[in-house]
């Protein structure tokens, strides 16, 4: 009996010893460092907070290589173009999902990997990183492809709703918006009562797609016709560049992010649209601000449909295909949004995505918009259409509804125009063909 | 002439060649190359990569927006440069006449340099801290001057905007004219202005008769340099009004920045480029041949 035992116990561990000698040797060895193409700014901040806690634990140095946004997407796509391990991960936003996606750069998680998802992670960021896209249209000689998972959040931005408590109560819909601001709105004074971010393009897009979207407008149907001229998309231009602009401050068309926060720590602004880095930096900053502790937030209110439509403007880790320690750049991803180091980068400054960590009491008493936050990707929050065209779309629709703020346009004619110059323009592109 | 020193002049003659072959290389590689690959562009489609031929040419002539962006450089161009002359011009002669002491001009010197080193993004920037409606400097100062009573929409006005991208090329560069002016002017010979004085010769006259001439060459110059500069615009505009509102601003150089880089459209953007590469020459020989003859 006791002889028999003994074998047992030897044969076990033999097994334990032959297993690991198995699972080192089908490990890659460890390379010195990694490397990760990041954008520069407060993005990055949680980023390099966690970094020598990964050092420290492999042994293996990060090595973080920052750039402008615009200089960002440059060179990873020239070094995606020439096929060279240049970045063994890439910080990317998600907008550029479509280009990269389709054009075949990156490493899918699941597949590669065996990827398996968690429960503690929104369905809404699963569906973010998989291509092609699960809702929505998909661009032309994309459909019928196998969907995988190619990148996982780590910038849990999303656009959330800010206002002042103790001068307005919590909004529901965009009227209870009017009717606040109407109620407090003193321009001589100067307190607005929703202060626009309206500067042309992308600055003015952010602010104006969740109103377009909770007024039922769209852009895009499945098969991307544009159906944009539409009595939603122009009753919601109407509610952004007459109503809202009334109880805004003058002057709202030249307004980008960093400046409309201004507005409201300065005690000037009691409600606004809001992503999550200007209340961290600006907002809840007690060295620049005034409303510290003043300041309620909650989901962008929802419109006539009862629809809420907060915005993404998520980055995603991801591997490029040409990564030459693909290994070891998926055990940082997984490293890196697990729930114990997303709490180490969120109390750094960094901005999370996991529910308990957005859901976290503690953390939330710090960091106030975290549950809004958390309650937006639940919602479930919007993405932008998923297709590399995306971007001209964008430039088209923020220059004429930056135009009607301004006093060119009347919402119905922006309407028009821009709905045939998009419609033109994706003709051009090849998506009716 | 002996064969030795033949074969050194043919030995030498072979080295000259061969030290000018990378120069001329490279010179060839930074230039002609990106021209060769800008119209290899616009002559192909920008999804397909087929052969268009001239289409994209032909399209440009339809597009309302490049016609658009058209006007606005060229109303750009001409209140740039023509203030930028008229005020660096006036500047240089006026305090060539006024101010003698050697310390005080080289003061003026150091002063008038500044705006030119300023990056012209940081510039942008400066002038939106200015302009912005709400906590604008300028728009506090004239509040305070009891100018205004309330915010004056600086960015947010077609002329206004204007105005304001203006504002800044002529901040940054009439000191240019002015120091080039100014050089010119020290180089006029003393006698010849002290003979028209005691001539009796008025400001004007001397102005007209005497520093003028001088100037001219120099004139000409300056005025080529920043038409050619101001054409391409665009760093200090993204930073101010992002070529809004609307397109007010929106610029030969933003609008191809737009086609280029946010509709990836690079065989368009390419004839752009150099639709306007040929009309800028066109300009520029017909501008250089007005002042020629001026100075003639």
């Amino acid at each position: 009996m006791r002889r028999g035992f003994r074998i047992i116990v030897f044969a076990m561990v033999t097994l334990v010893l032959i297993f690991s000698v198995w699972v080192n040797a089908a490990s890659p060895p460890k390379p010195k460092e990694l490397s990760i193409a990041a954008v520069s700014g407060v993005e990055v901040r949680g980023l390099k907070a966690i970094a020598p806690i990964w050092e420290k634990e492999t042994g293996i140095k990060l090595k973080i290589i920052e750039y402008p946004y615009a200089s960002l997407y440059e060179k990873i796509v020239t070094a995606f173009q020439a096929n060279v391990s240049t970045f063994d991960l890439i910080m990317l936003d998600d907008p550029w999902m479509p280009k990269f996606c389709s054009s075949g750069w990156l490493v899918p998680l699941d597949k590669e990997f065996g990827y398996t998802k968690d429960p503690d992670i929104f369905q809404v960021v699963y569906d973010l990183g998989s291509w092609p896209p699960p809702r929505g249209p998909v661009p032309p000689g994309e459909k019928g492809k196998p969907r995988h998972l190619y990148g996982i959040t780590l910038v849990g931005n999303v656009e959330i709703f800010m206002y002042r408590k103790d001068l307005v109560p919590e909004p529901k819909t965009w009227a209870e918006v009017l009717a606040n601001g109407k109620k407090i709105h003193n321009a001589s004074k100067p307190l607005y009562g929703f202060v626009i971010r309206g500067a042309k393009g992308n600055p003015v897009i952010s602010e104006f797609t969740p109103i377009l979207m909770a007024f039922g407008g769209r852009i895009f149907d499945d098969n991307w016709k544009v159906v944009l001229n539409s009595p939603e998309s122009i009753a919601a231009l109407k509610f952004f560049a007459e109503d809202l602009k009334a109880i805004s401050q003058p002057g709202c068309d030249a307004y980008d992010a960093g400046e409309r926060a201004q507005e409201v720590a300065a005690g000037r602004g009691a409600q606004a649209e809001v992503w999550p880095a200007e209340v961290t930096d600006i907002v809840e900053n007690p060295e620049v601000s005034k409303v510290v502790g003043k300041m309620a937030y909650t989901v962008v209110p929802a419109g006539p449909t009862g629809v809420r439509a907060p915005l993404m403007g998520n980055w995603l880790l991801a591997i490029p295909k040409a990564s030459a320690n693909k290994h070891w750049a998926y055990e940082f991803i997984t490293w890196a949004t697990s729930a114990r180091i997303q709490k180490i980068y969120a109390e750094n400054g960094g901005i999370p995505f996991r529910r308990s960590i957005l859901m976290d009491p503690e953390l939330n008493k710090k960091y106030p918009l975290f549950q809004a936050m958390a309650r937006s990707l639940e919602a479930p929050a919007q993405w932008r259409p998923r297709t590399q065209d995306w971007f001209a779309a964008e430039a088209i629709l923020g220059t004429y509804v930056n135009g009607t703020l301004a006093g060119q346009y009347k919402p119905e004619e922006a309407i028009a125009k821009a709905a045939a110059e998009i419609q033109k323009y994706m003709e051009e592109a090849g998506y009716y063909k | 002439m002996s064969l030795a020193i033949k074969g050194r002049q043919v030995a030498e003659r072979k080295l000259a060649i061969y030290l000018l072959a990378l120069p001329i290389a490279f010179l060839l590689s930074v230039t002609v190359y990106p021209l060769l690959h800008t119209i290899s562009l616009s002559v192909h489609d920008f999804r397909t990569g087929a052969f268009v031929g001239t289409q994209n040419f032909l399209r440009a002539f339809n597009d309302p927006a490049l016609v658009a962006s058209v006007r606005v450089t060229v109303i750009y161009v001409c209140v740039a440069v023509l203030s930028e002359a008229v005020l660096g011009l006036l500047a240089a002669v006026v305090i060539n006449r006024s101010v003698s002491s050697p310390l005080l001009r080289g003061l003026i010197y150091s002063v008038m340099i500044v705006p030119m080193v300023t990056p012209s993004v940081a510039a942008g920037v400066i002038a939106r801290l200015i302009y912005i409606p709400g906590y604008g400097i300028l728009n506090y100062v004239l509040r305070a001057a009891g100018i205004i009573s309330r915010d004056v929409l600086w960015l947010s006005t077609p002329s206004s905007a204007m105005f304001c991208v203006l504002s800044v090329d002529i901040w940054q560069w009439t000191p240019f004219v002015f120091l080039v002016l100014f050089a010119g002017l020290t180089a006029v010979p003393r006698d010849i202005v002290e003979a028209a004085l005691v001539d009796g010769a008025s400001g004007v006259e001397l102005f007209r008769y005497v520093e003028l001439p001088f100037l001219k060459n120099l004139l000409l110059m300056v005025v080529m340099f920043r038409f050619a500069d101001t054409f391409r615009v665009f760093d200090h505009v993204m930073a101010l009004t992002g070529g809004g509102p609307g397109s007010a601003t929106e610029f030969l150089s933003v609008y191809l920045y737009r086609i280029a880089f946010k509709f990836w459209n690079l065989n368009y953007a390419a004839a752009i480029a150099i639709f306007v590469v040929i009309v800028a020459s066109i300009l520029m020989y017909f501008l250089g041949k007005v002042l020629t003859s001026e100075v003639a």
